[in-house]
């Protein structure tokens, strides 16, 4: 926070109220300003992002998209490996914020706002690619459902067309839940600021003061904004899964996709959640907001939704031996022995065999084990992704018009400069806004 | 005139607030300030369902029914038949049905809590009027 800040107040006298305000002063803390390390790392990211993202991008549109390693048959490269990956990890931040809330479980307290800022953030990064891969991103409109020239309409028929209504649902959805979530935590942070912050803060918290008519509807909105989110966030990573499910294209045209893609999508915001909490953890001192407990227990659902993971990918060849399909089983055979073997087998080390070391407790229970795990389950996902697309395209049916893909220099460069704009736009988050939802933990205190 | 009781804890405070209830006070002359949820508060005060509910029900429908009929009035304004495919495809336009639901549900019900809970409170966020880590309850008489 770049503000002046109040002094903390002092705490009062009931056990109950100390712990209440112990939270608060924890949380607010963690936005206390920034030091001169912390505006050097959101410094080099904003300059990689501008760099590598906006400057790669400039040249493509300067140059054309055959800049790009996308030809026949691969037409589909690492821009749209890129925007699956994203929309996969933003699905975590729902599931923590609106399914845990639905369960009861307490553990979400102290993720749900960092994961719901992670999702709008990644909703963002996903949404860039179809821009980037369209070539000519100005014509971005003609994937709006509006009467065309000729009054034609879109296809809605599309799986593409259904995209641009999930993906934008998705965007819109997360906003308002990430926002009404903050609303009395904005009220909280007015409390602890002074000067221009202070009005901010005030106007942002919608003039909350916690009364009984506020705290019905409030409660009633999370509710049912929860109970739309989890099916919107089961629909959504489906919606994506039959972008490639309705092709007839082997190794894609396949009903385990939408289970299969929602699984890998919280698999891999699991682990996106890890990668980034162990560090703020650290850095803004939240170890009494976010115990080792509620690490654990995310560990654990990390877990489950490897193993699910791993399943898909054993039952996917024995759907392909089973169809009798000799292009499907091809594929497959391809996946594992072929061009692309080193990503394939790279994808089953880093989704199915790391993680497996999670059923010992110990290890569970150790951050710096979880911080690195995470970070290969990360890589493998981005991997599953890059299988999936680039080897079925390569080989479709006909040998003759069989060919292979590798990303060039611009693709790669813009794909980091994502990475950098995710990880400015998390610490400014983390830094502005209260990174643990106050209200919620303190509803723990009795 | 109103009377004013802080307290510090939550249990203390649910006691006070039963007291007063049944020593016949109105819950409509009993405002409350807490730093989190209190259901038990709800329940005493005996409070109606929140608006949020009919406004998510409203918007979610309507989202539906737009849905259903942008996609299907579209094809039938603009015949296209494509290997002897439906002009009006249910399945492919619940999937765009579904979606705009929880838009216009989502969106509706923040609308509904504005409304219910009569915010932005301009005179609130221009104040120093603040959301205090304590449970009130606020007693209006006369």
């Amino acid at each position: 926070m770049t503000h002046k800040t109040a002094p903390v107040p002092a705490a009062a006298g009931h056990p109950a109220s100390e712990a209440r305000l112990q939270i608060e002063r924890d949380v607010i803390s963690a936005m206390q300003k920034p030091g001169l390390a912390y505006w050097a790392l959101v410094g080099f990211c904003a300059m990689v992002f501008v760099v590598c993202l906006l400057g790669a991008w400039a040249w493509q549109i300067y140059k054309g998209i055959g800049v790009g390693g996308q030809q026949n048959p691969v037409g589909w490269g690492i821009y749209i490996v890129n925007f699956v990956f994203w929309v996969g990890i933003a699905h975590s931040g729902t599931l923590i914020s609106a399914v845990l809330f639905l369960f009861r479980s307490k553990f979400r307290a102290s993720f749900n706002r960092a994961a719901e800022a992670m999702t709008v953030i990644a909703v963002m990064c996903a949404g860039m690619y179809p821009l980037i891969h369209l070539g000519r991103a100005w014509y971005f409109f003609w994937l709006l459902p509006y009467p065309n020239q000729r009054l034609l309409w879109t296809n809605f028929k599309s799986p593409l067309e259904w995209d641009v209504f999930a993906v934008s649902t998705y965007l819109t959805i997360s906003v308002v839940f990430f926002y009404v979530g903050l609303i009395p935590d904005f009220a909280i942070v007015k409390r602890y600021t002074k000067g221009f912050s202070r009005h901010v803060y005030s106007a942002l918290s919608l003039g909350w003061v916690g009364s009984k008519r506020q705290w019905r509807n409030y409660n009633m909105l999370y509710a049912l904004l929860a109970g739309f989110a989890a099916p919107l966030v089961l629909s959504v990573h489906s919606v994506v899964s039959w972008d490639f499910a309705m092709g007839l294209v082997p190794g894609w045209h396949t009903t385990i996709f939408a289970p299969y893609f929602v699984a890998g999508a919280i698999f891999s915001g699991c682990a996106m959640v890890l990668t980034l909490c162990i560090p703020m953890r650290k850095i803004q001192k939240l170890e009494r907001v976010m115990p080792i407990d509620h690490f654990e227990k995310l560990a654990k659902t990390m877990l489950f939704t490897s193993m699910i993971v791993g399943y898909a990918y054993i039952v996917e060849f024995l759907l392909a031996y089973y169809s009798g399909n000799v292009y499907e089983f091809g594929i497959f055979a391809d996946r594992a022995t072929g061009h692309y073997k080193y990503q394939y087998w790279g994808m089953v080390f880093c989704n199915m065999i790391v993680p497996l070391p999670l059923f010992i407790k110990r290890l569970r229970r150790s951050l710096a084990y979880l911080f690195i795990t995470s970070i290969f389950v990360n890589i493998g996902m981005w991997l599953e992704r890059f299988v999936i697309i680039i080897t079925s395209l390569s080989k479709e049916f006909v040998p003759y018009a069989w060919g292979t893909y590798r990303p060039q220099p611009v693709e790669i460069s813009i794909t980091i400069g994502t990475f950098a704009f995710f990880f400015m736009m998390f610490l400014l988050f983390a830094k502005f806004l209260p990174v643990v939802a106050i209200t919620e933990k303190k509803e723990e205190v009795h | 005139m109103t009377e004013k009781f802080v307290f510090e804890s939550e249990h203390d405070f649910l006691h006070k607030l039963e007291e007063l209830v049944k020593g016949g006070v109105k819950p409509k002359d009993i405002e409350i300030r807490a730093p989190h949820p209190v259901h038990d508060a709800e329940e005493i005060l005996d409070m109606k369902p929140s608006i949020v509910r009919t406004f998510a029900l409203v918007g979610g429908l309507a989202g539906a029914a737009t849905g259903y009929l942008f996609t299907s009035l579209t094809a039938l304004d603009w015949v296209l038949p494509v290997g002897n495919k439906p002009i009006v495809g249910i399945p492919p336009y619940t999937v765009i049905a579904f979606e705009l639901m929880v838009l216009f549900g989502g969106l509706s019900a923040f609308l509904g809590f504005l409304v219910g809970s009569r915010m932005p409170a301009v005179r609130t966020v221009i104040s120093n009027d603040e959301f205090v880590d304590s449970f009130e309850i606020h007693v209006r008489k006369g």
